[in-house]
């Protein structure tokens, strides 16, 4: 508050330029906000549009049809392996997540909620480097340089996100729901599943599109891990596996005019897929008002 | 919610509810498996390095050498994370100064004034950036936005303060290719679309009518956001830089794809530098033998460590408040 004795009595003596100053005040911190709010959008708006302007002269149907053994450019494999790692990824992690989401929010004792969540935040946390050098000591002595610690280190990165979003549009369906389905003698586990998972269903499913598109991204743990590979990978995981994330990386530094177009152009599918992911769940959720 | 949940666990049903439930406690006990067999396996993994060096040495020590011979026919090998140590704080914190700010005041406006058409599509345009991949954003900032920064803000900085303050300063005649700022600047775009959205939802909690009942006395809007909304969501907001903070120290690849991952600590912000992430990614490919490898895993788990402190802060920061949607 900083309307001392003083500052009132000047407001009293000279009403005029006091207001107008604040006035005035109040139109520059609004412009200011303003002018925040639009930077803060801009860099989407330029990365689209120049990604989209680098990768445009190098976007085929070769390209996004072959793979690079057979015949360059081409980046058939590393899609089908992002697509597929990602899948099994969350085949595993997806259940697993869900069912420890709705025990949090449903069965747990609220000291065991607690230590869940906070499990669940810490994980959120892991850098996904760290995921990266846990599967590459780990599992890659065992496994080798595979699709498999590749979906594993994913795994590790993608189950506490399936499991708070579960568990939080878990705790916005009404108890009443509940209750209704209980006192018609419903088991609790049929309440459970039927009618309190049902009806958080869309919540659900957002999480699980939130972890694909999160998985999709990932390049540091598949790069330590997948390792990419020309050869054409269909369901092959138990070796070398190529990425979206891994050839733009790989692509990235390249010398050469076309290796580096097709990061680009590689980059705008990734982000393609990404955005369209996002746009398809946030947008529901704007308008379901659930999540 | 915690009635319903006293209510489930008072049932006493027969048949298969008992099963039904442990196995969504398997669910849930996997999470917490899962997070002991990383630390474990970090733990573990590093051990060997304390053998030649001590924790703290490890971490102060600036300089990274792994097996030189000497002349005298002994074996040099030091290993030091401040050099990487430095880059994380010094990227992380240019990525605060940058995005916390913007990204504060544009939640505020998206809050407090601007129309309902513009706010929804606004917000839900600011948070599509965190659904872009961090590669992508690697390959904006190598094949474009790089090359502006160092043309433009650094050139500045360089000019205007680089006499002043030799950490700010570079060789005018050979600007570096990568810079420790231009990775900073990098994280505050990527970590910006967290500020927004978390801020959001705690400058949304505050009850409108505490901001009606001063305005309702006289006071303007502003006045109103500085004296009532901000003092009201302050913890959330700290929360909300905590958060997108620890999300900057973690980034990877994006990092390494600006940072230049140069060994030591460089005399000026505007020279090439790593992180504790980009140092990993970076080497983990030519890393062989027990001592050097204990050494990677040495650094991860001092960035998981970091990692870890920050979600408790965040955690103790936001406890007053329901919750937070930390997935974004």
């Amino acid at each position: 508050m900083k309307s001392s004795a003083v500052s009132v009595r000047e407001a009293l003596l000279q009403p005029g330029t006091h207001d107008l100053r604040r006035a005035r005040t109040d139109w520059v911190m609004q412009r200011i906000f303003q002018v925040a709010a639009f930077l803060a959008v801009l860099p989407l708006f330029v990365l689209i549009f120049y990604v989209t302007l680098r990768a445009l002269p190098w976007l085929s149907p070769a390209l996004l049809t072959n793979n690079p053994l057979d015949q360059e450019p081409g980046i058939l494999n590393a899609i089908v392996g992002s697509l597929q790692m990602t899948a099994l990824a969350l085949l595993v992690t997806g259940p697993i997540g869900i069912a420890g989401g709705v025990y949090l929010s449903e069965f747990a004792s609220s000291r065991v909620a607690t230590i869940g969540e906070f499990v669940i935040d810490i994980m959120l946390g892991i850098p996904s480097i760290v995921a990266g050098i846990f599967a590459y000591l780990v599992l890659v002595p065992i496994l080798g340089f595979s699709g498999w610690a590749a979906s594993a280190a994913l795994g590790v990165l993608t189950l506490p996100i399936v499991m708070r979003t579960t568990q939080e549009v878990m705790r916005l369906v009404p108890p009443s729901i509940r209750e209704a389905s209980l006192a018609l003698g419903v088991p609790v586990w049929r309440t459970t599943l039927l009618v309190t998972l049902r009806t958080a269903l869309p919540g659900v499913l957002t999480g699980l599109v939130l972890a694909t598109s999160r998985s999709l991204g990932e390049t540091a743990p598949l790069l330590m891990t997948a390792r990419g590979t020309n050869a054409e990978n269909f369901l092959d995981f138990g070796t070398t596996m190529n990425a979206m994330p891994i050839v733009i990386y790989q692509y990235a530094g390249a010398a050469d005019e076309r290796s580096i177009g097709q990061a680009w152009a590689t980059a705008l599918v990734l982000m393609v897929i990404a955005l369209a992911l996002n746009v398809l769940v946030r947008w529901r959720t704007i308008n379901s008002r659930v999540a | 919610m915690s009635g319903a949940a006293l209510d489930f666990r008072r049932q006493r049903s027969a048949s298969s509810d008992p099963l039904f439930r442990r196995i969504l406690a398997a669910g849930a006990a996997v999470a917490g498996i899962l997070l002991l067999v990383v630390t474990g396996y970090l733990f573990a993994y590093s051990a060997p390095l304390w053998s030649i060096q001590s924790p703290i040495s490890f971490l102060t020590t600036p300089a990274w050498v792994t097996g030189i011979e000497q002349a005298d026919g002994s074996v040099l090998e030091v290993y030091g994370a401040a050099s990487a140590l430095f880059g994380t704080a010094a990227t992380s914190i240019i990525a605060v100064l940058f995005a916390a700010p913007i990204g504060i005041l544009g939640a505020i406006y998206l809050v407090e004034f601007a129309p309902r058409a513009l706010a929804v599509p606004l917000a839900f345009l600011v948070e599509l950036i965190a659904a872009i991949p961090s590669v992508v954003f690697g390959l904006w900032a190598l094949g474009d936005l790089s090359n502006r920064l160092r043309d433009s803000i650094e050139w500045w900085v360089a000019s205007s303060f680089g006499q002043i303050f030799p950490w700010l300063s570079e060789d005018p005649t050979s600007p570096a290719s990568d810079s420790i700022f231009r990775a900073g600047f990098l994280l505050a775009i990527m970590i910006l679309p967290m500020i927004v959205a978390v801020s959001r939802e705690f400058l949304r909690s505050v009850p409108i009518s505490l901001r009606e009942g001063y305005i309702g006395m006289g006071a303007t809007r502003w006045e109103a956001i500085r004296d009532v909304v901000i003092p009201t969501a302050r913890i959330g907001l700290i929360g909300a830089v905590l958060l997108a903070l620890g999300r900057a120290l973690g980034e990877t690849i994006a990092v390494t794809m600006v940072i230049g991952n140069a060994e030591g600590i460089p005399s000026s912000l505007l020279l090439p530098g790593q992180t504790i992430a980009s140092k990993i990614a970076n080497n983990i490919g030519e890393t062989s033998g027990e001592i050097p490898l204990a050494s990677m895993t040495a650094l991860a788990l001092a960035l998981f460590l970091l990692s870890f402190l920050i979600s408790l802060a965040v955690r103790i920061s936001l406890r007053r408040f329901s919750r937070v949607r930390a997935v974004s």
